[in-house]
């Protein structure tokens, strides 16, 4: 198994706030798996992927990729790991604001021992000629597909997305889903993707259901809808 | 592959030109004018030491009062000495009014070093001292006249035995505005009449001493062989000869103070810089946490942040050092020939000069950058993606009392959301009010002292008496006793101002290398000068000594003989208010007692008008208004052109940090400006929430900064009078000083404020859309 979860816990907060985000989660992800996470706000899903992301830590239980411990990597492995094997995407697409588009890219390559050619990743995403321009002069779904760019060109083994379409508009937000559907497809990258429309889920391999910090449902897709059909 | 990082770093430079400039210019002026301070020190300073051997410096010299004749000189070089003619005369001018030392040419000791134009080389030529001439506006080719003659100036010279023009060795303060030193020829030297010459002999060791406790020993033992065999007027050997030994002392007791002053202008911009990059990693939150969650180390991302500054920096030292070579060290090097007569010097480079303004400023810049960068950067990804970086669990809003109006509200909210930042701009503000206070102030101290010494003196003149050195010949008793009862013959006068007193030198240690000489008077009970009321036994110091050594009634105040070990415990009994000199009153009795004199000895007479029959063989010196302002006069000819510089520095440091803060202050509300702009707020209104809280910060931090600034002042000039000068000054600031430290300070925010109104302007109305992003 690719990436193994085993009684993952988190809560927030102290005494009388405290908040139990995640409940003795146990989640198990194939290499390759499209995986939608689905849940309404506070259901734990962002948390969860901040967990599997590195960026947070569980209070309880095991992440395991491809084997490694992640509760025994420290500080220095943990930024290692979000290095080597890690693409992420934000709602907010977080562009430096002075560097170009190809620049912005560029600084997901230089993390990789073995980035992806920029130039294709350039025309994939449809942004080849507006490579010049600075973040400022993009609309919002250029600035997404930027924000892709640069989590994908480091070819990474997860692309995690957090509401990757949040911001956006009904027509830009299906051509976001169907960059990262042509990024799982051509590259085999495992995508993990929190989102609150129900409607995405039929573009994955598998939809998971959260709430109050638990799976309350598996569901695996049988035939997998292209982002293009997709509609809400 | 090349960190795309390092593609912003040019971009950010010139998206901040104005910031990074201003920061530039100050770091290039600072550094610039430390490094040619310390270049120019060292350089100036090597050329001094070499001079003693280049010039071939006397080991001392003595004087007589008729010249020696050849078996005289003979037995005085038996005693282990070379001796030379040294003959002077003292002119007083006509054609500027001041006293001119004049030398006859020398070729064997003490030689001269020729600044400019010519040696005199026949009969009514002359070559002057060139500090002397540049403080009287002596030109070559100008005509000096005395009441014996006239000289035509062909060149000006440094003479090695006179790096400082003090006429006499005991002298405060030296005096290069009016007493100077020149060199005729011989041919002219030979016109001038026998009477009024003085005859003084250099001498030079046969074998040189070999330190300092040797050459005490071996002058001690020449000053009793010489005495046996000839009558001495003077003797001073050279490691007590001011004229020699004060620029040598004097120079490098700046060095500390440059180099602080030098730290504390980095200190300052090393927070300024940490402040504005707190600021840019804020802004940045967003894009610091992806790159984070990317994978980007926390080290990578320090570099980042940390290359302008450091660029900046190391431009700035680099700038800094050229500036330094060039003309900070010819501006240095001028402000040390407009105190001392030295001679021409080498530029040296000076690795310690370059560690110093170079490497410890890039070194500080770093250690202090990073530490506060570090601090940020330590929160998780997750924070920075969150905008989230408080440190503490649930930051809340300090509760803010309903009463206060809106305004005030706002304003207090604006000033704790830039809490750093405007602490920042009130150390910068005090930093720069202590330059200028001490730039402002010092002429006006100047002024003042020279103003009040004349009324706070104790009497018009005071007759200083002096017993020929031949008068206690051991083993000629008779003789002795004789010369005594004639000297106290000849001491009397019929002036009846005159009021006798009986004195006696010791000294004080100062620091662990300085001494200061120290008078102590012994007074008649009822005195009319020195209106003590004091009984016998009770010490009394003056205001100036109390002020400066920090003592007061019931201390115990430790003197000790010259070059002895001897060492005088006395109790103070009270201050006496007395601003001229450092020193000590007593009873004539209880001085007299001290010290094992006669009852009625005394050495000198306080009078206020002139007297006028005791021959002036007999007296030693006047103490007289000229001789009590020397030290004003001194500092201001030395210093007083420095002052400007201190005053436009300090106002480029205010301008400098009002710009960088008050720039951050409208920066980190930019969106919030375009969105009170959107909702119709108008100009003035703007500039009233965001820009009238800077302005009340500034004006208070002024009005706070000048009570601290002057207690801050009073320590370092203390400081500086203990370490490197004899004498003291009272710091007395006229309010005047402090209107105008206000003013400069608010007329200096004024052109920021200008600038702010304009950035604030151009804010458009549209960022505060874009920052929903």
């Amino acid at each position: 198994m690719f990436l193994e979860i085993h009684g993952l816990t988190k809560s927030y907060g102290a005494g009388e706030n405290r908040v139990e985000v995640l409940k003795e989660m146990d989640l198990a992800i194939e290499k390759g798996e499209f995986c939608v996470l689905l849940g309404p706000s506070g259901s734990g899903k962002s948390t969860l992927l901040n967990i599997v992301g590195g960026i947070d830590r569980a209070d309880a239980g095991e992440i395991r990729i491809q084997g490694e411990r992640m509760a025994d990597m420290d500080e220095k492995r943990l930024t290692r790991y979000r290095r080597k094997h890690l693409g992420y995407i934000f709602q907010m697409y977080n562009l430096i604001p002075n560097l170009t588009v190809r620049e912005n890219i560029e600084v997901g390559a230089y993390l990789s021992e073995k980035p992806l050619d920029v130039e294709e990743i350039l025309h994939v995403l449809g942004l080849y000629e507006h490579r010049n321009k600075r973040p400022d002069q993009l609309s919002g779904g250029q600035q997404q597909r930027t924000a892709i760019g640069r989590a994908i060109v480091k070819n990474p083994d997860i692309l995690l997305c957090d509401e990757p379409t949040g911001a956006l508009d009904y027509k830009t937000s299906k051509e976001i889903l169907k960059l990262i559907e042509t990024v799982s497809r051509t590259w085999g990258t495992t995508v993990i993707m929190v989102t609150h429309n129900d409607a995405i889920r039929g573009m994955a391999d598998r939809v998971i259901r959260l709430r109050d910090g638990q799976i309350r449902s598996d569901e695996r897709n049988a035939h997998r809808t292209p982002a293009e059909e997709l509609e809400w | 592959m090349r960190n795309p990082l390092h593609k912003r770093l040019p971009r950010e430079l010139r998206e901040e030109a104005g910031k990074y400039l201003v920061i530039l210019l100050l770091l290039v002026l600072s550094i610039g004018f430390v490094s040619g301070f310390l270049v120019a020190d060292g350089s100036l300073m090597a050329a001094y030491e070499e001079s003693f051997e280049k010039y071939n410096v006397e080991d001392g010299h003595f004087s007589v009062r008729k010249a020696l004749n050849r078996a005289q000189k003979k037995a005085a070089e038996s005693c282990g000495i070379t001796i030379y003619d040294n003959f002077y005369r003292d002119e007083a001018l006509t054609s500027h009014d001041s006293t001119l030392r004049i030398f006859c040419r020398r070729t064997e000791v003490n030689l001269v070093c020729l600044m400019e134009g010519e040696m005199p080389t026949a009969a009514g030529e002359i070559a002057v001292d060139r500090m002397y001439a540049e403080n009287n506006g002596i030109e070559i080719g100008d005509t000096l006249a005395g009441p014996d003659g006239s000289w035509t100036v062909t060149g000006l010279i440094a003479l090695s035995d006179y790096s400082s023009l003090f006429s006499d060795n005991n002298d405060a303060m030296f005096d290069a505005v009016q007493f100077g030193v020149a060199v005729v020829t011989e041919e002219e030297f030979a016109n001038f009449s026998a009477d009024n010459l003085i005859y003084s002999y250099a001498w030079k060791y046969d074998t040189a001493p070999v330190d300092e406790t040797e050459e005490k020993e071996m002058s001690d033992a020449l000053m009793e062989a010489l005495a046996g065999e000839i009558s001495l007027e003077t003797y001073i050997p050279r490691y007590l000869n001011q004229a020699i030994q004060f620029t040598g002392e004097d120079m490098g007791s700046d060095r500390g103070m440059m180099i602080t002053l030098l730290y504390m202008v980095i200190a300052i911009l090393a927070f300024v810089f940490g402040i504005t990059i707190r600021h840019t990693i804020a802004r940045e939150a967003g894009v610091i946490g992806t790159l984070r969650a990317s994978g980007y180390t926390r080290r990578e991302l320090l570099a980042h942040y940390m290359t302008v500054p450091m660029a900046v920096t190391f431009c700035g030292a680099l700038l800094g050092n050229v500036l330094g070579y060039t003309l900070g060290e010819d501006l240095c090097a001028g402000m040390y020939y407009g105190s001392y007569s030295l001679p021409t010097y080498v530029t040296r480079w000076s690795g310690e000069a370059f560690i110093l303004t170079t490497v410890i400023p890039v070194l500080m810049m770093a250690v202090l950058d990073a530490v506060i960068l570090l601090r940020d950067l330590r929160l998780s990804p997750l924070k920075f993606l969150r905008h989230d970086l408080s440190r503490g669990r649930g930051r809340r809003a300090l509760p803010l009392p309903a009463r206060l109006p809106f305004w005030g509200r706002f304003r207090v909210r604006i000033l704790l959301q830039n809490a750093g930042g405007y602490l920042m701009m009130f150390v910068g503000i005090v930093f720069a009010n202590l330059l200028l206070m001490f730039g402002l102030g010092l002429p006006a101290v100047l002024d003042y002292y020279q103003e009040t010494i004349e009324e706070n003196r104790l009497s018009e003149y005071q007759y200083m008496l002096q017993m020929p050195l031949d008068t206690e010949k051991e083993g000629r008793k008779l003789e002795s006793t004789l010369s005594l009862l004639y000297f106290s013959y000849a001491v009397q006068t019929e002036n009846e101002d005159a009021e006798k007193f009986s004195a006696y030198t010791l000294t004080l240690q100062q620091t662990e290398t300085r001494t200061e000489e120290v008078t102590l008077y012994g007074v008649e009970p009822d005195s009319r000068y020195v209106t003590l009321d004091a009984a016998d036994g009770e010490i009394y110091i003056s205001s100036a000594y109390a002020d400066k050594y920090l003592v007061g009634a019931g201390d115990t105040i430790t003197l000790s003989e010259l070059y002895e070990d001897t060492e005088y415990d006395l109790t103070v009994t009270g201050v006496y208010d007395y601003e001229g000199a450092i020193c000590v009153f007593m009873t004539r009795s209880t001085l007299n007692a001290l010290f094992g004199l006669e009852e009625d000895y005394f050495c000198g007479y306080f009078s206020d008008t002139e007297i006028t029959d005791i021959d002036e063989a007999y007296i030693g010196s006047v103490i007289d208004l000229e001789a009590l302002t020397k030290i004003s006069r001194q500092l201001d000819v030395s210093m007083g052109s420095m002052m400007l510089l201190v005053d436009g520095f300090a106002v480029l440091i205010f301008v400098v940090l009002i710009y960088l803060l008050s720039k951050l202050v409208v920066e980190k509300n930019a969106s919030s400006i375009s969105m009170v702009r959107i909702l119709g707020y108008t100009e003035k209104e703007i500039r009233r929430l965001y820009l009238s809280t800077t302005t009340l910060v500034v004006a208070a931090s002024l009005l706070l900064s000048l009570p601290l600034v002057y207690r801050l002042l009073v320590v370092i000039f203390r400081i500086m009078l203990i370490t490197s000068m004899t004498g003291w000054l009272p710091l007395v600031l006229e309010p005047v000083i402090y209107v105008k430290m206000f003013v400069l300070g608010m007329a200096s925010y004024g052109i920021v404020a200008v600038l702010e109104f304009r950035r604030i302007r151009r804010i458009p109305m549209d960022l505060a859309l874009k920052h929903a992003e």
